[in-house]
């Protein structure tokens, strides 16, 4: 008996359970995520991530000065193709929340177009340099600033 | 394009390696695997195959085991599962899995002297009751 | 309670049929009802086989042998512990056990992303149901329902086999069925990507820490094996090149590669495809895997008994799955381009990528070593199998390249490498592998493989030591932090990058320990009471050995044990006394009528001694305390750096934790964007 009662009592949790949402119209959302990252924000992604590796290596000593300039400029050149095609996607679209993202990209490209002047021997670098790539002088504390 | 295609040479090289490499390995490390009946077809018809390392499925003959003192010599007699009538002899000359019995399905790895015994250098033991019972035995076995 | 539990695997198969359509007709239609019920029915299914496997327990636990499975694996005097771990003992249970396992991950994964990743939800849903309905399918239909009855009712059961009531044997097969189902979800999250369109890294990111639990779990689980093996089975071997460890070890291989390639993947844009083939056929392999387990396709001595019915609905399952992912992969082909090329021979990438190679090389080659007896029957109709020298033979080579590769892997320049940049990292390593070398040579090592293994092994340290020694100075210089604290900072801003590095060294420390086994040696004794015997080491130190004699007591009913006989040996080390160690026989009253060894162990970080009793001269009288009747043969191996293994292992498990801990602050992970200037680069690493 009370074995039938336990199944009848499973049974009716389980339909209850799996069906409710069919029946009552209850839905689970299906939409992306606002903050999500869109295609060509992950492309830039990527192009950043790459610069940032050759940065690392370069500080790490594991590549010399004239690799790490001519992979540098490369890489540059892409990461600056790829926001720019990031901003041609975002126009019009809504602006995402992260302001500070926004802000330390902007801070970014400003770098990446002008160049970074090195404060000690006036040499023009990407920006996102930790070190001077002529002098060796340190940057980080301004770029972060 | 030049690189890309050094690099293909470098990948294709790796793959031929690979493929070399388990080419060759079989070939060496391969393993006949016969029946005491098949084995003994063979090496009538092919006396190289006393040479050949070959794989033996057989059942110890109850009442076989003897135990040359001081050799480490296991000495014991093995027949077809299927054809009782064709058996040979088996030396072993290293330590026996604790599932050895004089009543017990063998797998056996050596080569057959032209003598007509078996000098195995594996022995494995072939029992499917080894982890889990068949439920034959347990309606046999009911205590 | 078992009758419920029964009942509850019954419908649970209605359920997850149920899931499976609503998942994908939900995918289909986006419509949001339709998904909420397939996750629900996640769920329902988990709690269900929750019931079923209490059901068996208590089967267990209330002794009832009319249930066949009970009957074969529990008796009366079986401990309480191995009652409850009888559950995955067997066939039917582990296979109940895997459903309850890929039911757990399955909720845990639908409850984690009920608020995000919603465009992959329903097919993931609809995966994961499928997958959950064939397990259930085949238990329900495949004579390996833990259920069924006897048609009598034995009075007591068969009892587990002495082998088996180990405590590795009980991890053991739990871990290993963590990994296999851990990686469903993976496979799951890349098949609904694959339906939905959504072809960029999203379903890797989504599935990094999914990837790496399950192989944590895999490696872990394959080292319990070892360590049973190498404890329980009495003739000091850790590998068997057995068909159940080869197809452990083949997903492995395959997740392993699949765990270095979706670097490339989110650093460069490429290997799209190949990725999606890799989590296709590691989750293939996971899924044949428990099929060799759990069915006598091959000899072996793990394999169960000949099923055909089982072989055929799984082999039916596989080829379904594989089908419908190669079409799926076909068909989404154009949006699979790779973004970027591989531009050099030298580059960072092309060190992925001929490590995948090697480890699908590796997989395939088992895996060819594996079926070579099937495929041989069935082309030639003569067996012929291939044993353990083959897959030494072409896993050697293999594993050393793979080693080489650890090495030059995390130091070689992305894109592509410049003869200096090559130079400069490699110049310091190279030599001290070399040093090492001839050092090794000079103190009498000759075994050209070993020697090669460890002056890898030497090369491989040197440049991981070289990177944490620079990561650490760099980031001292620029933060201004003393270098203990810098240490601590460079391993918690990027965890993925070195937590990969530790689990390397944990790599080398095994392939250190796996090329000492050249070292092994190997003495057998016939010895009565007092005898002395003696064992070199290859460290050069000499172990006198003398049989104190043999202690025989009659069981007292303690784990059905008839009787054991205890061989006594007294060690010392070059005339130090080392104490004693005792190996014996085991004989059990149950089933097997063979007695069990028992070995004796004395484990130091160089080697191990590892004492067999391999026979008594006279069981009948030893049994009866005859005097004159206590001569046996005792087995003396000296295993050199055999605890490395186990040591690394633990490494392997530190760096995967390491790499695995959830990043409390998310704007400094790697997930959030790069360039802020404290946190290192996530990708140049790899996660190993």
């Amino acid at each position: 008996m009370t074995l039938y009662l336990g199944v009848a009592l499973v049974t009716a949790a389980v339909v209850l359970f799996i069906l409710q949402p069919v029946v009552k119209g209850v839905h689970a959302s299906l939409e992306r995520e606002d903050d999500e990252l869109t295609e060509t924000e992950a492309r830039k992604r990527v192009a950043l991530l790459a610069l940032r590796d050759v940065e690392y290596d370069f500080l790490a000593g594991k590549l010399d000065e004239d690799d790490y300039r001519s992979l540098k400029s490369e890489l540059t050149a892409e990461a600056l193709a790829a926001l720019e095609a990031d901003d041609q996607a975002r126009v019009g679209a809504f602006t995402t929340a992260d302001d500070d993202l926004e802000g330390e990209i902007a801070v970014i490209r400003q770098g990446l177009q002008d160049g970074y002047v090195c404060p000690s021997c006036s040499f023009s670098n990407e920006d996102g340099s930790r070190f001077c790539s002529a002098c060796g002088h340190a940057l980080a504390d301004a770029v972060a600033s | 394009m030049k690189k890309n295609g050094r690099f293909m040479v470098g990948l294709v090289g790796m793959a031929t390696v690979v493929t070399y490499l388990i080419w060759t390995g079989v070939s060496e490390t391969m393993v006949y695997y016969l029946t005491p009946v098949e084995l003994i077809e063979r090496v009538e018809t092919d006396p190289s195959f006393h040479e050949i390392g070959v794989k033996v499925g057989a059942m110890v003959i109850p009442g076989s085991y003897s135990r040359v003192e001081g050799e480490l010599l296991h000495v014991f007699t093995v027949r077809d599962l299927v054809d009782e009538t064709v058996t040979f002899t088996v030396e072993f000359r290293d330590a026996l899995p604790d599932t050895f019995t004089d009543d017990v399905e063998v797998v056996l790895e050596g080569r057959l002297r032209p003598d007509g015994v078996f000098e195995a250098t594996t022995l494995l033991t072939k029992c499917g009751s080894r982890y889990e019972a068949a439920p034959e035995d347990l309606a046999g076995n009911p205590g | 309670m078992t009758l419920l539990g029964e009942f509850a695997l019954w419908i649970s198969l209605p359920v997850a049929l149920w899931g499976m359509v609503m998942g994908y007709a939900g995918g289909r239609t986006l419509r949001g009802d339709l998904v909420l019920s397939a996750e629900r029915s996640i769920y329902a299914v988990f709690g269900l086989h929750i019931l079923a496997s209490a059901g068996v327990m208590a089967a267990f636990l209330g002794n009832r042998y009319e249930y066949w499975y009970v009957a074969s694996y529990s008796n009366a005097s079986l401990e309480v512990f191995y009652k409850v771990t009888g559950l995955w003992a067997g066939q039917r249970g582990s296979l109940l056990f895997w459903a309850l396992l890929l039911g757990f991950f399955s909720t845990i994964c639908v409850f984690t992303n009920r608020d995000k990743n919603r465009e992959f939800m329903p097919y993931v849903a609809g995966v994961l149901q499928t997958i959950l309905a064939f397990f259930i399918i085949v238990l329900l239909f495949a004579d390996v329902n833990p259920f069924e009855r006897l048609d009598f009712m034995p009075a007591d059961g068969q009892g587990l086999n002495p082998q088996l009531q180990n405590y590795w044997m009980t991890i053991h097969p739990p871990t290993l069925y963590l990994g296999f189902t851990a990686f469903t979800i993976p496979f799951a999250f890349a098949v609904a990507s694959l339906l939905n369109g959504r072809l960029d890294a999203r379903w890797i990111q989504l599935t990094r820490r999914w990837i790496l639990t399950s192989w944590l779990f895999l490696s872990v689980g394959i080292v319990f094996g070892m360590r049973w093996a190498y404890e329980e089975l009495g003739w000091g071997g850790y590998w068997f090149w057995d068909p159940v460890e080869n197809a452990s070890l083949l997903p492995w291989l395959t997740a392993t590669a699949f765990l270095h390639s979706i670097q490339i993947q989110e650093n460069r844009g490429m290997l799209k495809v190949w990725n999606m083939s890799l989590v296709l056929m590691t989750f293939i392999l996971t899924i044949f895997a428990t099929f060799l387990t759990r069915s006598g396709l091959i000899e072996s001595v793990h394999s169960f008994a000949q099923e055909l019915k089982i072989a055929f609905i799984f082999l039916t399952f596989m080829g379904a799955v594989v089908a419908a992912c190669v079409v799926l992969i076909i068909y989404r082909l154009p949006q699979l381009r790779s973004e970027n090329q591989i531009e050099s021979f030298f580059s960072r990438e092309s060190a992925f990528l001929f490590n995948n190679l090697m480890l699908l090389g590796a997989a395939f080659a088992v895996l060819w070593g594996t079926l070579f007896p099937l495929i041989s029957e069935g082309v030639t109709g003569q067996q012929i199998s291939v044993g353990p020298p083959f897959f030494q033979r072409v896993n050697f080579p293999i594993g050393l390249v793979l080693l080489a590769l650890v090495g030059i892997g995390p130091v070689i320049a992305w894109r592509r490498a410049t003869r200096r940049n090559l130079q400069k990292n490699f110049t310091i390593p190279v030599v001290v592998g070399l040093v090492t070398g001839a050092a090794l040579w000079i103190s009498g090592a000759r075994h050209e493989l070993a020697l090669v293994t460890w002056s890898l092994c030497a090369f491989v340290l040197m440049i991981i030591a070289t990177e944490f020694w620079k990561g650490t100075r760099a980031r001292a210089r620029i933060e201004g932090e003393g270098y203990a604290l810098a240490f601590f900072h460079l391993i918690s801003r990027n965890r993925r990058r070195w937590g990969g590095y530790i689990v390397h060294v944990g790599f080398v420390m095994i392939c250190l320990a796996f090329a000492g086994s050249a070292y092994n040696t190997d003495a057998r004794f016939n010895v009565q009471p007092g005898d002395v015997v003696e064992a070199v080491s290859p460290f050069g130190h000499t172990y006198t050995l003398t049989y104190e004699g043999l202690s025989v007591a009659l069981g007292r009913g303690e784990r059905n044990l008839l009787w054991q006989a205890i061989a006594t040996v007294s060690v010392a080390q070059d005339g130090v006394p080392k104490g004693v160690l005792t190996t014996e026989k085991r004989q059990y009253n149950q089933r097997d009528s063979q007695p069990m060894t028992e070995v004796g162990v004395r484990s130091i970080l160089r080697e191990d001694l590892y004492l067999i009793l391999s026979a008594l001269n006279d069981q009948t009288g030893a049994v009866n305390a005859e005097s004159g009747s206590q001569g046996i043969d005792l087995q003396v191996l000296i295993k050199p750096l055999i605890s490395w293994i186990w040591l690394g292992t633990l490494m392997l498990v530190l760096g995967s934790v390491i790499a695995l801990w959830p990043n409390v602050d998310r704007r400094r992970s790697e997930d959030t964007l790069p360039m802020e200037p404290e946190s290192e680069p996530a990708t140049a690493g790899a996660a190993d």
